[in-house]
């Protein structure tokens, strides 16, 4: 899609979600055995054909910056254009601390704003667990003749989200603000298709009043001055990620075989850092069961309904179960873990017990020996 | 551009002992041990070794082998300098041109190559073997010993050495002669097929060579014996470690066993990766009744069934009541319910439907042997595919 230029949110961290955003950004977070939440988001861009991609991020970005490289591996270390990284540029009246909303990032940037080449923008979160058909949304988009068309799904998710509340012609002009659970309408994924005129406009009209919030004063301003919002319905899987629970909840889910379908579509492939790994030994005592395994483990003990990132050990006797290791991460012989969620590069020694809980998970921090 | 060092890797043999295997595809990109295609040791190889520019002399089905290579990025060598460069046979003004007719009249019709970077030597590879090599460790023993050709050796047992060429060694320690499969072998250094030569002393050669209409152009038979009538210094360079030519489906099948042995060859070395280059897939699934035991299984499988002492690439699908043992299953390899594989090799997006029997464990025989299932073959419902079959595509059993 030559006419479609993508921004990415990937500044924030959800405060809920503690250890695991320390030392890095929500839109980092390693997420499925193999990738990091904002694989999502730009491989969704990718499949729909969009080349330029600005990221913005404000703090704790190295880890994102380490994943995100040139952009090669989604086809986005381009000659012209391509994957650019916007971190604050430190303009005094921004310079006030985290981005307390999505219009004060993109102001924060907004030299770059102005200079996309293309008519239309996409903005997303980097944190959104869906690969969508962004194809299909712009057709629609296109087609529909909206000036800016949101991305949504059906269901009630529990967490807090926006709502619209779709006419018959399929346009909304009523937003249901900050709610939870189901009621009236479909949910945002708070990912939009818009021209890059209203964009600005909307990001003028905010700097000038000092508003700094996309929903609550871009798109509340929009639909007052009687703006319409054209809808496009994501059916497959998505999930908007802001606490331990749900990013544990999230990853258990793609150990079925339907939400790991909607999410790994053969036709929208997700692209991540490609690492140098060996094919993953299960060796001759190993036993595992309703688990997702990447490459590079070597596998000894029992592992049951978890999720194995990299380059993970688990020796003889230790048992797994309900588990997320992230890479590198090296259980010890005999060690019993339930429900535990060990970042990167831990160590947990032999014999030790773990047990926690779906809703409340333990969570070993980065690098931690226990 | 001056090289110290750049390397030639001839990958343009058909592989016709691997028959259904390498019907479409050239050997060097063949699936191999999960993760990889063969060609990825020598790559990976001369990337570990600081070697940043190879020629891969292709002429047998390379299309497969140009895509997967593409410009060198997984193996590091995409460098403004070097990189890594396909050399089909091609035509030059007012010469009709021709295929590469042995091993060294590939090297003869590439000079021009090897010019534009006037390396001072030149280092020789196989695309057909598995092993992890310093080449630059042998680099500076040949430059030690001022050899006009080092010749990579292992040692073998005497019973083996009759099927290798034996390189016999004088009492200063250079090559004293050479034999190509000796009855009686007087030495047990057999040669790896792995040579690094001086390059001005080859290009007189292969030039020589190349005038000498008896000859077969080939650098085991025609070049090194040359050399040694002349009297110029060969050196054997001693490798230890795990080495294995993977030319016919016995010694494919091995390997890749090989590959289950932590103690054989460590490729969870990370001081020594081997690189491949695959589109990433998710993490492989093991479903609530699968059995993983010895093996090694490669993201996006999915496997519900059981699986012992195999060596599984990427996207194998293995559904519930299926069993495969002591087999290699390259890239989307299908095994569906109830279906049984057993010292066995499956091609490429095979499929063994349900309820099928392929191969049979070890009898005795000289009869047994490894089935193998070519790429794309399908294996109809309920079918039996007897030990050391081997099934074309053209042919659904």
């Amino acid at each position: 899609m030559a006419d479609f230029h993508g921004i990415i949110f990937a500044y924030s961290s959800a405060p809920e979600m503690g250890e695991l955003v320390r030392t890095r950004t929500s839109s980092s977070l390693p997420f499925c055995g193999r990738y990091r939440l904002i694989d999502f988001a730009l491989s969704s861009m990718q499949n729909a054909g969009i080349r330029d991609v600005g990221v913005i991020m404000q703090r704790d970005y190295q880890s994102l910056l380490d994943h995100l490289g040139s952009g090669k591996d989604w086809d986005m270390s381009r000659r012209r254009g391509g994957l650019r990284m916007l971190p604050p540029f430190g303009l005094p009246e921004y310079h006030t601390g985290e981005y307390i909303g999505t219009i004060e990032a993109l102001n924060a940037v907004s030299t770059y704003i102005h200079d996309i080449p293309q008519k239309h923008v996409v903005i997303m979160r980097g944190s959104l667990a869906a690969n969508l058909d962004l194809d299909a949304a712009i057709q629609q988009h296109l087609s529909s003749g909206a000036e800016l068309t949101a991305v949504c799904a059906p269901g009630a998710p529990s967490e807090t989200h926006h709502r619209f509340v779709p006419d018959a012609d399929g346009f909304s002009s009523k937003m249901l603000f900050t709610r939870t659970g189901g009621g009236e309408g479909v949910a945002s994924l708070e990912v939009y298709i818009i021209s890059k005129t209203l964009l600005l406009n909307m990001m003028d009209s905010c700097a000038a009043e000092n508003k700094r919030h996309f929903h609550r004063d871009a798109i509340a301003g929009y639909l007052q001055q009687g703006g319409r919002i054209g809808i496009y319905m994501h059916d497959g899987y998505s999930a908007a990620i802001t606490t331990v629970a749900d990013y544990f909840r999230a990853n258990m889910d793609m150990l079925r075989a339907d939400k790991r379908a909607a999410m790994f579509p053969p036709s929208r492939p997700v692209r991540t850092k490609n690492h140098e790994e060996v094919s993953t030994y299960y060796g001759e005592a190993a036993c595992a069961c309703n688990s997702l395994v990447a490459d590079g483990c070597i596998i000894e003990g029992t592992v049951n309904n978890s999720i194995l990132f990299s380059d993970v050990r688990v020796a003889p006797g230790a048992v797994l179960d309900g588990c997320i290791v992230m890479r590198g991460g090296v259980i010890g012989e005999n060690a019993q873990l339930k429900n535990v969620i060990a970042d990167k590069y831990t160590e947990l020694s032999p014999y030790i017990t773990l047990t926690g809980s779906p809703r409340l998970p333990i969570v070993v921090p980065k690098s931690s020996k226990i | 551009m001056k090289k110290s060092c750049i390397a030639m890797l001839l990958a343009g043999g058909q592989g016709s002992r691997l028959y259904a295997l390498t019907q479409k595809v050239a050997k060097p990109s063949m699936p191999f041990g999960g993760k990889y295609r063969i060609i990825d040791f020598p790559l990976s190889n001369c990337a570990n070794s600081g070697i940043d520019t190879v020629g891969v002399l292709t002429q047998y089905r390379p299309l497969q082998l140009n895509s997967y290579i593409g410009s060198g990025q997984a193996w590091d060598m995409d460098t403004s300098d070097g990189g890594v460069f396909i050399l089909p046979p091609y035509q030059s003004a007012g010469e009709k041109g021709s295929w590469f007719s042995g091993t060294a009249n590939a090297i003869y019709q590439n000079m021009s190559f090897i010019e534009m970077y006037q390396p001072q030597n030149v280092l020789i590879l196989s695309g057909d073997h598995i092993y992890k090599m310093n080449y630059d460790l042998m680099l500076r023993e040949h430059i030690k010993k001022g050899a006009a050709c080092t010749i990579s050796v292992l040692q073998v047992s005497m019973e083996e050495a009759t099927r290798f060429g034996i390189m016999n060694v004088g009492d200063d320690g250079y090559i004293s002669e050479f034999e190509e499969k000796p009855k009686a072998p007087k030495s047990d250094l057999a040669s790896m097929g792995i040579y690094i030569f001086n390059w001005e002393k080859l290009r007189r050669y292969l030039i020589e060579d190349e005038a000498d209409p008896a000859s077969d152009k080939d650098f085991g038979k025609n070049i090194i014996p040359k050399m040694l009538a002349n009297g110029e210094k060969l050196w054997p360079y001693r490798f230890e470690g795990y080495w294995r030519d993977v030319g016919t489906i016995t010694s494919l099948w091995d390997a890749n066993m090989d590959m289950l042995s932590t103690t054989l060859i460590n490729l969870f070395d990370a001081s020594w990766p081997i690189m491949s280059s695959w589109p990433p897939c998710p993490p492989h699934y093991i479903g609530s009744s699968a059995q993983v035991v010895h093996s090694i299984v490669t993201e996006g499988c999915v496997i519900e069934g059981r699986v012992e002492n195999s060596v599984l690439s990427n996207s194998a699908v293995i559904k519930s009541g299926a069993s495969v043992l002591y087999s290699v299953l390259m890239p989307g390899a299908v095994v569906e319910e109830g279906a049984t594989v057993e010292y066995a090799i499956l091609g490429e997006n095979a499929v063994v439907r349900a309820g099928a029997h392929v191969g049979a464990p070890p009898d005795g025989t000289d009869a047994w042997g490894v089935a193998t299932c070519g790429p794309d073959t399908v294996i109809r419902s309920g079918a039996q595919v007897p030990a050391g079959a081997m099934i074309y595509e053209s042919g659904e059993v």
